[in-house]
């Protein structure tokens, strides 16, 4: 079982930098987690810390039920793929790959090869079984051509799949991958992206995977880590993660385009709760509780619409058509909300008119220090 | 500079600098222009002399007593204005002098050592006396010169008969001497029981005051220097000299002279304590004496006097009593003459107020002065016996010793080619102080080299004249061509009006550099290879040079002996010094790359070697390699030593190791290696270049690797090196180049000796191009360099291809 666990994990650093701070997760066997945040959320350095480049400053990282803390990195039993792929330029994409076997051979020693026939023997049936499971990674990823070719002679996209051959190659228990796909061109980033998932499916394997992309979160992860100033903010599927976000930041964080908020003064009118903000006032939906007397609400740019009595009256700034849908921007009193509308309902539409906004969906509701209230 | 139309503080920082500079730029030339104005412009219609003269050893004292004696005599002669040059030792002096000659503008007068009589008078450079002593007689003069009023060894000394000197015509008037012996430490004569002998001691008494100093505790009996004039010195006193009736004729192989070899080799290589010759550079001279714990040094002339003087006297720390004895005496009571004269140039353009000059500088008042230096004799018998020389106030109480000797001294005859002293002098080397050789094999390899040297098609008589006219014309030719085609290249294909006014602007402003690169590098290279085909004395004009064809290469290639032996201590530098030197300075990069505290502090220091001066830092490390206290020796003395107790505390023997003497009996092993030792103190450049080359390799490289379970020197192997390959492949060829290049260390420690075991090929280019004077030889020795310097890069370049990695994409 290849487990990942990390218990009350946190980074300092020399001059008392916290990077990291608090991290419990739980990565399950065969699961594609993906770590995801603002640069310098410490993601990278979670990241780091289980793959043991970085010392653990507090707490436990337990891999496959056994605790890393004081292991080397080679003896942890992962793969890395880095952003720069890290490929050894003055090395062919073959021993690249079999470099890391290399260096595990039990039967390397040439002179002792020389001396003992038996020790030979059992030196090539290691070298064949090296360039067996080279092949296979080759074979997998499409890169058999590309085998006795120099990293400088592959495109960013073939590099890539270099990269993850190399971790392949080794079977690890676990595979990490920082920002893997970032030096890619949006096309590229698009297609590994299905081909790492598909790759996933295939291998069964655990992975943990950092990118500052959401949309690659969304797309990749069985479930996403979001963190903000070395805190984990929320853990969870994409869907639990777009549907319900805990914050206001992880409510901003993930999905596109980015969420509206409208924050105002809580009013209370009997038991009934409502926002009032300098454009206008709306009533929350029963049920929920805030505390203090300020809050927000977010709404999600495609649960607006052009209501006749909206409440979010203002004027359209601009009209970006994205071919079924638009992007209309309106300037309310107070706030600007960003609405995606189907094409239809936006054709009519022209830079300053006037237009009122609703909405027939569902809003979230912040208190005052961003929690979600309800 | 200016923003938004401001001027920042910062730019008014720069405007500011740049206008200082201008103004010291500006000052610096104006101050040249003024005076060559004023020089020019002023009424002065007196005549004007160039003097050049030295002050080794007599240092400021005798420059001053010069410059008194010269406006003095600008007083006695309102008619003459003396311009006085003084280049500093004989060295810088001689090296002066040969610009000067080449340039065709010798001072008018100045000194010649006797040894360079040959040499300067066969070529022309000297004008013979006799006319103006006749002239004198004729009219006479009050002020003639009486040579007889002189030692006449020292006037023979500055005679030339066209093959050797000692005879014929008289090309100086010798302004002051010396003849040589050994200096006494009387307190260790007293201690080791030894009688101070007379002026007429023999070589058995010398031998046996050495033997019984050296048997003192901490004492060696005496210093004895080989050196080329005081070996001949030697022989004669044993009744022989080196040359017989002619250079063609050598006696070194006379019995006598053989017998008189051996012996000194014996009292040097098979006795312990009785000479120390010259463990090093450092225990020649003066200051081996100084110590305190030699009984005898020499021979040497007066010109040690003045730092002798300065020893302490007997009773304060350091100090003892000291004196003079003249040459032990052999089978026959010989001493010799070195002298230094004033010579009038052969071009000077006022000889007769120049003659006046050397007049005034050679009578018995100016050698008065001079001799309260105590530095030299004077060569005027009367001043010699006068006071100022014979001071008995000061020591060394016999002076008498040196004018006995002053007697019976005989001229050292020297031949034109002055290769003759240093082949003469290696040889010797290689039996006398360093003892890899014997006597009879270090003859026989003089008489060879000699013989080579004087049948060689370049000493032949009879060659054509440069044909200056011709190259002159060729020369320009091709310039005129490339600058035609270059016109032309510029200008091929329609262009814009702004684009050839940009080109324009940019041919403008690069030509200070074009010009500089032209007249100052392109040109001289040139000259360099016109030379390499002609032979030509460095110390005459160019229209001297003389067609040679290609037997400078001819003769390096085929026929050079001490060529091949430079070329090989070279090689053998150049195996030690660069892999060590590149491996030194990747781990101490390796080192400067760690993340500690105070990082900067220490790569700051071991930078630092790398930006001192060179003359300074070799003084030091001469120090540091002196056989007997040198830093090196003391350290691996206390090595041995421990080993050795380490060794005996588990019931083993000593190792038997000693300390090499590293440019003395040991010079054949340890000489270069000395070199490459001190090369390593300066890897500070080369250590930076890795450090760049380091800090480029990516830490995810090293991340990757540590993951796949490389292991620190795994890591090394497989990341480092290979990232670093391209940094190696430049920093090996900057230190092969490097490598062929040694010439400040080895000229300031050693000179190339011993027996030219320390002689690397660029300072036996300079040897043979300013000490010799054979620019045509060392044009095409520079030209050779450059060739082995090419092929090795080259074969560098190719057979690195396949280890070598290039970052980057094929773009």
């Amino acid at each position: 079982m290849a487990e990942v666990i990390l218990q009350s994990v946190g980074k300092v650093y020399p001059g008392g930098v916290r990077a990291v701070q608090g991290v419990d997760l739980h990565v399950r066997h065969g699961e594609f987690i993906v770590l995801v945040g603002p640069s310098g959320c410490g993601k990278s350095t979670t990241l780091r810390m289980v793959a043991g480049l970085e010392e653990i400053s507090e707490g436990r990282i337990t891999i496959g039920g056994r605790v890393v803390n004081d292991i080397a990195p080679s003896d942890r039993d992962i793969a890395m793929v880095f952003q720069n792929y890290a490929l050894y330029p003055h090395m062919t994409v073959g021993r690249n790959m079999s470099f890391g076997l290399e260096r595990r051979r039990r039967h390397g020693s040439l002179l002792r090869a020389l001396l003992s026939p038996a020790y030979a023997a059992e030196r090539r049936a290691e070298t064949a079984r090296i360039q067996e499971r080279v092949d296979g990674a080759a074979d997998l990823l499409g890169l058999q051509p590309l085998l006795h070719r120099m990293p400088r002679e592959l495109s960013g996209g073939q590099r890539q799949r270099v990269a993850v051959g190399r971790a392949i190659v080794r079977d690890p228990a676990v595979f990490l991958f920082d920002e893997p796909l970032s030096n890619l061109d949006a096309k590229l980033r698009g297609e590994m992206r299905t081909e790492l998932r598909i790759l996933h499916r295939r291998l069964g394997a655990t992975m943990m995977y950092v990118t500052h992309d959401q949309e690659e979160a969304m797309g990749l992860a069985d479930r996403i880590v979001v963190m903000k100033d070395g805190i984990v903010q929320q853990v969870g599927s994409p869907t639990e993660l777009y549907e319900r976000p805990v914050n206001r930041f992880v409510a901003g964080f993930i999905g596109t385009p980015t969420m509206n908020i409208v924050e105002g003064d809580v009013e209370r009118d009997g038991g009934v709760l409502a926002l009032r903000w300098a454009g206008g006032r709306i009533t929350l939906p029963a049920g929920i509780a805030v505390t203090g007397t300020r809050a927000s609400i977010g709404i999600r740019p495609d649960t607006l619409a052009p209501v006749a009595d909206g409440p979010f009256r203002g004027t359209v700034q601009s009209i970006e058509f994205l071919g079924d849908r638009a992007d209309v921007l309106v300037a309310s009193s107070g706030v600007r909300l960003n609405a995606r509308l189907p094409t239809e309902r936006a054709r009519g539409l022209r830079e300053g008119d006037t237009i009122a906004l609703g909405m027939p969906g569902v809003a979230h509701v912040f208190d005052g220090d961003g929690r979600r209230a309800g | 500079m200016l923003r938004d139309g401001r001027t920042s503080p910062g730019s008014w920082w720069r405007i500011g600098a740049v206008i200082v500079v201008a103004a010291i730029v500006a000052w610096a030339f104006m101050h040249v222009a003024v005076r060559e104005w004023r020089r020019t412009r002023s009424p002065d219609a007196r005549t004007e002399l160039v003097v050049m003269h030295w002050s080794g050893d007599g240092g400021q004292e005798e420059d001053q007593i010069v410059d008194a004696s010269l406006r003095a005599f600008e007083d006695a002669n309102p008619g003459i204005r003396v311009r006085r040059v003084n280049p500093g030792d004989a060295g810088s002096f001689y090296t002066k002098l040969m610009t000067m000659l080449a340039a065709g503008e010798p001072p008018d007068v100045f000194y010649v050592g006797n040894e360079r009589v040959p040499s300067f008078a066969d070529i022309g450079l000297i004008r013979p006396l006799e006319p103006f002593l006749e002239a004198d007689r004729a009219a006479n003069d009050p002020t003639a010169i009486d040579l007889a009023d002189f030692y006449p060894a020292t006037v023979d000394a500055f005679r030339f008969d066209g093959t050797a000197s000692g005879k014929g015509a008289l090309y100086g008037i010798p302004k002051d001497f010396t003849t040589v012996g050994f200096y006494l430490n009387l307190d260790l004569f007293e201690r080791a029981g030894v009688p101070v002998p007379g002026n007429d001691w023999t070589w058995d008494e010398f031998i046996a005051a050495a033997r019984a100093i050296g048997r003192l505790p901490d004492a060696t009996g005496s210093e004895f220097v080989t050196w080329a004039a005081m070996l001949r010195a030697y022989l004669m006193t044993e009744g022989v000299d080196v040359k017989g009736a002619s250079f063609d004729d050598l006696t070194i192989e006379d019995p006598r002279a053989v017998a008189a070899l051996e012996r000194l080799r014996a009292w040097r290589h098979d006795e312990d304590n009785t000479l120390t010759s010259g463990k090093s550079k450092i225990a020649t001279g003066s200051s081996v004496f100084l110590s305190g714990k030699v009984g005898m040094a020499g021979p040497f002339g007066r010109w040690v006097v003045p730092s002798y003087r300065k020893i302490p006297k007997p009773g304060q720390p350091g100090g003892f009593r000291w004196d003079f004895h003249p040459l032990p005496r052999g089978t026959t009571d010989a001493n010799i003459v070195l002298t230094v004269s004033w010579s009038i140039a052969q071009r000077s353009k006022h000889p007769d107020e120049a003659w006046k000059l050397v007049k005034w500088m050679t009578d018995d008042r100016s050698q008065r002065d001079l001799a309260k230096l105590g530095l030299a004799i004077p060569t005027r018998k009367a001043a010699a016996m006068g006071p100022e020389f014979s001071d008995p106030a000061q020591e060394p109480a016999n002076d008498a010793g040196y004018l006995q000797a002053a007697e019976r001294a005989q001229v050292v005859e020297w031949p034109v080619n002055p290769q003759f002293e240093s082949l003469f002098a290696s040889s010797m080397d290689a039996a006398l102080k360093t003892g890899t050789i014997g006597v009879r094999e270090a003859i026989d390899t003089f008489l060879r080299d000699w013989r080579s040297e004087s049948a060689s098609p370049l000493a032949k008589a009879d060659l054509s004249p440069m044909p200056w006219r011709g190259l002159a014309i060729a020369g320009a030719t091709l310039v005129i061509t490339a600058a035609a085609w270059l016109v032309v290249w510029s200008r091929r294909g329609p262009a814009s009006t702004a684009r050839r006014r940009e080109e324009r602007a940019g041919w403008l402003l690069a030509s200070p550099w074009i010009i500089g690169f032209l007249a100052f590098m392109a040109f001289p290279v040139a000259m360099s290879l016109v030379l390499s085909l002609a032979r030509w004395k460095g110390v005459s004009t160019l229209d001297q040079a003389e067609f040679a064809g290609l037997a400078n290469y001819e003769r390096l290639l085929t026929d050079d002996a001490r060529l091949r032996t430079s070329l090989r201590v070279t090689l053998y530098y150049a195996l030690i010094a660069v892999p060590g030197g590149q491996m030194m300075a990747l781990g101490a990069a390796l080192l400067m790359n760690l993340k500690v505290r105070g990082i900067a502090l220490w790569r700051a220091a071991w930078y630092l070697p790398s930006v001192l001066a060179g003359v300074g830092v070799s003084v030091l490390w001469r120090w540091v390699f002196d056989a007997d206290g040198g830093l090196m020796n003391r350290m691996l003395g206390a090595a041995i030593g421990a080993m050795d107790a380490s060794l005996a505390w588990f019931g083993a023997g000593p190792t038997g190791l000693v300390p090499p003497e590293w440019f003395e009996a040991d010079a054949a092993v340890w000489g270069a290696p000395a070199f490459a030792i001190m090369s390593f103190w300066f890897m500070g450049g080369t250590m930076m270049v890795y450090l760049a080359g380091l800090q480029q390799v990516p830490v995810d490289l090293y991340e990757a690797a540590s993951i796949d379970g490389a292991g620190p020197l795994r890591r090394f192997v497989s990341v480092t090196l290979p990232m670093l390959s391209p940094v190696i492949l430049f920093n090996v060829i900057m230190a092969v180049i490097g490598s062929f290049q040694v010439f400040t260390q080895a000229f300031v420690m050693t000179g190339g000796d011993p027996n030219n075991l320390t002689r690397f090929y660029v300072l036996y280019l300079y040897n043979q191009a300013f000490e010799f004077y054979e620019m045509g030889y060392a044009s095409a020795m520079a030209w050779v360099l450059l060739a082995i310097v090419l092929v090795l890069t080259v074969v560098l370049m190719r057979t690195s291809a396949r280890f070598v990695h290039h970052e980057g994409a094929p773009r």
